[in-house]
Order: structure tokens, then sequence, then C-alpha cells
């Protein structure tokens, strides 16, 4: 999963509130680094830009998960594929 | 009715997808023209996602788009994760992204399997939900009206035979372009169930008071004459199969499960409401049906998985026309029905008695006025044929003859087909938030583009 695709996640877990589904909390198989606050004036800044789009588009999830800020809920992470599917319970 | 739903699409889309997805990546897989453009003509740096993707033969057409795939099936999304697909698995009808994030949704042949119409708006809805405004989305979904012949019902189960899985089938393909695509009779691997080909052709607008002027015995319906068009191959076919049965099993729709309230139907109903197992009586049409062939040769993995065209034989057509949406659409009926239930005579599975040609050979037409749509000038018009109860013998409740026919690798896979206006109105009536661009039929397949409004 690359962080691209996790901007454009939200837990869909019922009864949450609106918004709170957003932004899915990354848990790693192992430690890692992530990225920093973006910077203020990003756009022109030809360095920043690289490294975002490196973060964005080439680093990728593999083992993990993503959790609900919310519900708490884990959305299993596995061989790169974000499991997002409900339980028949839940949906 | 939604457990029904569930538990419908479970066993019938589900377990099939993920029982198969091996043998997916065997097939030759082709990509659709018109979605392949329509995923072309995206700006460079949208994000589209194709909701459905399978495989994922969409998600590298357009290299300067951002592509992400998401599918139910575990099985088909490791297919693609492995080709290096930005992929995750998910259901459609709750997708796991955030309003108005993408540019483009496709859903190529994926809104077919929801078994009610609540659930296919709900699909199209979560899938306008995650659009941003301006947004398009392309929907194809599998079309009753297909070019010889239609089916009979708009529910229907579709064998999946895995002899059908075969590399062969692509070999007839007679232009590079997506020309009509006719796997040939004579490849020896092809499992020897053919199908009847009819040249009789769609119904435009059926309704329930045609049926009345058409109560002609079926046994005046001649093959050659009128509606029946079977090659000599498939004559052999049909001998060395002996006795058909029918291998479209169509089941009632869940919908209309829920309206209906006449009671000698439920009666007659032994396995009623058991959506659980294969067990679905097979409806008696009213007016007409198409003896749609064999154990699945047939549409198994047709028109919206690889195959452009598994007919045996299939007229050439005119290449499928856009034609803008005016909204003028017909009044069609959602989930059509002419669906009296079949009372079987005896428990035991009981099998076309004459010539199978004579007897299955019953064509839909319309002899009222001419359809509105492009796609009708698809379609030939013949004399129309009322089946009698002497037919209604020769079809079979899945549960009886599940010992004498069902392959243990014929997976039934769950299809609602559209109507022609169908998707258009569903859309239109239920979705305000989508603008249909435009529509057409292509390949046998109903498709729509719209845009997201704001």
């Amino acid at each position: 999963m690359k962080l691209l695709t996790h901007n454009l996640l939200s837990s869909h877990v019922p009864g949450l509130r609106p918004g709170g589904g957003f932004p899915l909390r990354i848990e790693l198989g192992h430690p890692s680094e992530l990225p920093p606050e973006p910077v203020p004036n990003y756009e022109g800044d030809e360095e920043f830009l690289r490294r975002l789009h490196h973060v964005l588009l080439e680093v990728e999830v593999l083992e993990g998960a993503l959790q609900c800020p919310d519900s708490g809920r884990r959305f299993p992470i596995s061989k790169g594929v974000p499991n997002m599917l409900l339980t028949e319970d839940e949906a | 009715m939604e457990h029904e739903a569930t538990q419908l699409e479970k066993q019938h889309v589900h377990s099939v997808y993920e029982n198969t997805a091996a043998y997916f990546s065997d097939l030759q897989t082709k990509a659709w023209p018109r979605v392949r453009n329509f995923l072309l003509e995206q700006k460079p740096g949208s994000l589209v996602v194709d909701i459905g993707c399978g495989t994922g033969k969409y998600l590298s057409v357009n290299s300067q788009v951002y592509n992400l795939g998401c599918d139910y099936c575990e099985g088909l999304v490791e297919i693609a994760r492995k080709k290096g697909d930005e992929v995750l698995v998910c259901d459609n009808l709750n997708l796991p992204f955030r309003d108005q994030c993408f540019n483009a949704v496709i859903s190529i042949g994926v809104i077919h399997h929801f078994s009610t119409k609540q659930r296919r708006i709900k699909a199209i809805k979560e899938m306008a939900r995650i659009l941003t405004p301006g947004g398009q989305i392309m929907i194809y979904v599998w079309a009753m009206e297909q070019k010889n012949r239609r089916f009979e019902k708009q529910d229907v189960f579709v064998p999946w035979n895995k002899a059908l899985c075969s590399r062969h089938f692509s070999e007839s393909n007679q232009s590079g372009d997506k020309g009509e695509f006719i796997p040939t009779a004579k490849g020896q691997d092809i499992h020897p169930a053919q199908l009847v080909i009819s040249e009789c052709s769609y119904q435009n607008n059926l309704q329930p008071e045609n049926d009345s002027k058409h109560s002609q015995n079926i046994d005046r319906c001649l093959p050659r004459a009128c509606c029946m068009k079977i090659s000599e191959e498939e004559n052999r076919f049909y001998s060395a199969l002996g006795r058909s049965f029918r291998s479209w099993f169509f089941s009632r729709s869940l919908d209309e499960s829920a309206l209906r309230k006449q009671s000698d139907k439920m009666k007659q109903l032994k396995q009623e409401g058991v959506w659980a197992n294969t067990t679905v009586p097979i409806q008696h049409s009213r007016h007409c049906s198409l003896d749609l062939g064999h154990h699945g040769a047939l549409l198994h993995e047709q028109s919206l998985d690889d195959y452009d065209d598994v007919f045996v034989e299939s007229l050439s057509l005119k290449k499928p026309q856009w034609a803008p949406a005016t909204g003028a659409l017909k009044d069609v009926s959602v989930n059509g029905g002419h669906q009296s239930v079949v009372q079987s005579k005896g428990e035991k599975a009981s099998f076309v008695n004459g010539p199978v040609e004579d007897r299955d050979c019953i064509c839909g037409c319309n002899k009222d006025g001419a359809g509105k749509s492009d796609a009708s000038k698809f379609f030939k018009r013949t004399s129309t044929t009322d089946s009698t109860d002497s037919a209604l013998d020769s079809a079979v409740s899945v549960g009886d003859q599940t010992d004498a026919m069902l392959d243990p690798k014929a997976f039934m896979r769950y299809y609602h087909v559209f109507r022609e206006g169908e998707l258009c109105s569903l859309v239109e009536e239920n979705v305000p938030e989508l603008q249909i661009l435009s529509s057409c039929y292509d390949h046998g397949n109903w498709c729509i583009i719209a845009e997201r409004r704001g």
C-alpha cells in the first residue's frame, strides 16, 4: 500500500462521527521512519517535492495495519494489500 | 431481504470468484476498448479507481494517472498485486474512501452481481460519493439483450466451467481490434456442451399484455423457418449430449420475492426462499423463452471478463454507437419479470422429450413499435411464439438435477442482467448526484458514462 493510497482511505465503521474515520493510523510490522510535517510554501521547494513524491509513491507498507482513529478498529495490511472489509455484523 | 441478498452473493458471486481466481491468470484477458479510451482520456495526475478490478487488467492502461484497484475477492486482488498494481480488498457497498477524492471511477462488470435493486443503487451511490465534482464514472453491466438472443430472465445463474478456461478461445478473433470474437466450436478441449443459437432476438419493452396476443403452440415454431439457426456442429453436440437440460438457472429476483404475494405460487415452491443453497426453481416465462444451451459453454466468462462473444455463431453488427442521454428512455421495468413458477412434473429431473431444437426454440420478439434506442437496430425481429406447459416439462428445478448434471467444477455465478434503459433509469431516479453523459450498448453490455454534479 502506497502512502498516497493511505491518503485516500477512511475508516467506514458504522456510527463514526463525520470525519472520524480519517486518517487511519498506520501501524507497521516493524518501526520505520515516517514523514515529517510539510513545510509552508512547499510547492516551490523542489527538494521537498522530490522527497514528498518519494514518500507518497515509492514507499509502501507491506505488513501492518490501519487503525480507525475513532473506533480503534484495525484493518490488516498483508503483502502490501489492505483488507478493508467489515464483517457482516459490523456493517 | 438483506440477509438473503448477502447470502446469495456470498455463495454465487464471492465464493465462485475466490475458488476460480487461480484460473483467471491463465486466461487471456482483454481490456475493452471503450474502457481503455475512457481511462486514457483522464488528465495526467488524475486519481482513478477501478471498483471491482479483479485481476487488475485496467490498472496499467494509463500510466499517467494514479491507478488504484479494489475488489471483494482476495484471490483476484492478490493476482493484481503480483503484477505490481496498487490494490486493496473492500466492499463496493461500503467503500473505504473519503468523499470526493477520485477524478474517475470505473465499474466494469460489477454491479450486475448485486442481487437486489437497492444494493445496485447503493453501489452506484457509493461510487458517486467518492467522485470529485466533475469527476466521471463509467459503468458496464451485462445486458439482457444479447446479439442473437436474449436472456429469458434478468436474474440468472451462469455456470462456470474450468474446461472453458482455455487459450483456444481467443484464436478465432477476427481482427486485431476487438472485432466480433467467436470461439471456435472445433476446439478439442472445448467442452462439448455447446449452445443453441437463436437468431431471434431481443424483445423490446416487453409488457405482460403482449403475452396474451402470442399464444401459439411452441411446436409450431420451426427452427429453420423462424428463429433458430443451428450449425451442424451444434447439432452433433446436441445429440452427443443426449437429452439436454437447461444450464441456465433462472432465479426469481429477490426484489420480486419481496413483492410477490400470490399464495398459490408460494405453494408451488417447495424449496422456496433458500438462497443459501443452489436450489432455485426454474422460472417459467409466460411468453417466450430461449433455450440458451448447455453447461455453461455460453456466457460463463464472456463479455465482461475476457471474451467479447462466446457464441458459436453471431451476426456481425454495426459498431456500438454512443447515444447522448436524453432522459427520454423507454419505460422499462427494472426487474422485468414475467415470472411465474414452473410446476415441474414430478420430483425427478425431467428432460426434454422431443427433438431439442424444436422444443426449445422459442423466440422472443417484439411486435410492437420500433425501439427508441440505437441498440434496437442490432436486433432482428422475428415472430413470437409462446411457450406452453408442455415446454415447461423440460424445465427442471436446480435441486432436482443437481446430481445429474453438476460438474463439481461448475460454479454458478449470479447475475442480474440489465434491460435496455434500466441502468440509465436506475441512475436518473436514484442517484441525483450523477448526471448521465452518454450511454451505449457495447459487446453485450449496457454502458454509461456519468459525471458527478457539483
